[in-house]
């Protein structure tokens, strides 16, 4: 989804992650479950575990707020909204996770940050913070690199 | 003999660059400083300026290759065109003094400090203040993304 795709986005999801917040399109957020559905016992390589949801097992995995890869949930961790873009299913633990009223004016990432695997689409203020927006797509590819890497 | 105005930047408490007298646009004290996870070492952060988030460069941590502790941050606020006709475009660096003006002449020009050796990348010319060496800033290139 590019910029101009997420500019047309009216609603947003807050995903708290150790205090940071990453906005996702409303709508790639499939459900919400809590931490307590995470069967620990379902091993995927590099998640916490798995959620039964709709006749299939999501992998769930934990990202810290600089969206490194986390063996465990932290301390704080309450949510698990479970992440679908027809293409990419997951859930991800997190913080809090919250819904933006009002459609936020998206600021297009200065050029000068942009690393080129960066997952931010764009920036957004929130009162006195920042938000960075991404999608279910580039958290995807971000993990499998992750997992690549650690693997490699 | 061609002469212009330009404003000396204090990257930190030791590298100097410059830039022409239009290119700053605001001084900004203790500005509020905004993370940017996942972005690089030296432009990790991004301030408010005008209901838009600007880049906030380190160049001196660039130009060292790490990271710097800043006590008291300082913000510049330049302006810059990627190119001729266009709109101007901004961008902050991060200083640790108030700039000072001074005037160049183009017999001050000089060869850019040898140290660090990545001022080549940075810099689109050089003059002699003192005996100090003053790189001006290729302020397009740098908000553009040319160090990535």
């Amino acid at each position: 989804m590019a910029l101009a795709d997420l500019q047309a986005t009216r609603a947003f999801a807050v995903l708290t992650l150790d205090g940071r917040k990453w906005l996702l399109p409303q709508a790639e957020i499939q459900a919400l479950e809590s931490l307590l559905d995470i069967d620990r016992e379902v091993r995927i390589p590099h998640s916490v575990g798995a959620v039964a949801f709709a006749g299939e097992w999501w992998p769930v995995y934990c990202l810290s707020g600089e969206l490194q890869l986390l063996q465990r949930p932290p301390d704080g961790r309450r949510a698990c909204p479970l992440l679908d873009n027809g293409a990419d299913r997951f859930g991800l633990v997190c913080d809090q996770v919250e819904t933006l009223t009002v459609a936020p004016r998206l600021l297009a990432p200065p050029a000068c940050m942009a690393l080129p695997d960066s997952p931010i689409q764009a920036l957004v203020l929130l009162n006195d913070e920042l938000g960075c927006v991404t999608t279910t797509e580039h958290l995807a590819a971000l993990l499998a690199a992750v997992v690549e890497n650690v693997d490699g | 003999m061609a002469e212009s105005a330009a404003w000396v930047l204090a990257l930190d408490h030791q590298l100097r660059a410059a830039v022409g007298e239009r290119e700053m646009a605001h001084l900004i004290e203790a500005p509020t400083l905004l993370e940017v996870p996942r972005s690089p070492f030296y432009c990790w952060q991004v301030l408010v300026w005008n209901e838009t988030v600007l880049p906030a460069m380190d160049l001196a941590a660039w130009l060292r290759g790490q990271p710097m502790q800043r006590q008291q941050p300082l913000a510049g606020v330049f302006a810059y065109q990627t190119r001729p006709g266009a709109d101007p475009e901004y961008g902050a660096l991060l200083l640790s003094g108030i700039p000072t003006r001074t005037r160049v002449d183009d017999d001050q020009v000089c060869a850019l400090p040898k140290q660090p050796s990545s001022w080549q990348t940075l810099a689109i010319s050089c003059f002699r203040q003192g005996d100090q060496p003053i790189p001006i800033l290729d302020l397009p290139y740098i908000f553009s993304g040319g160090l990535l």
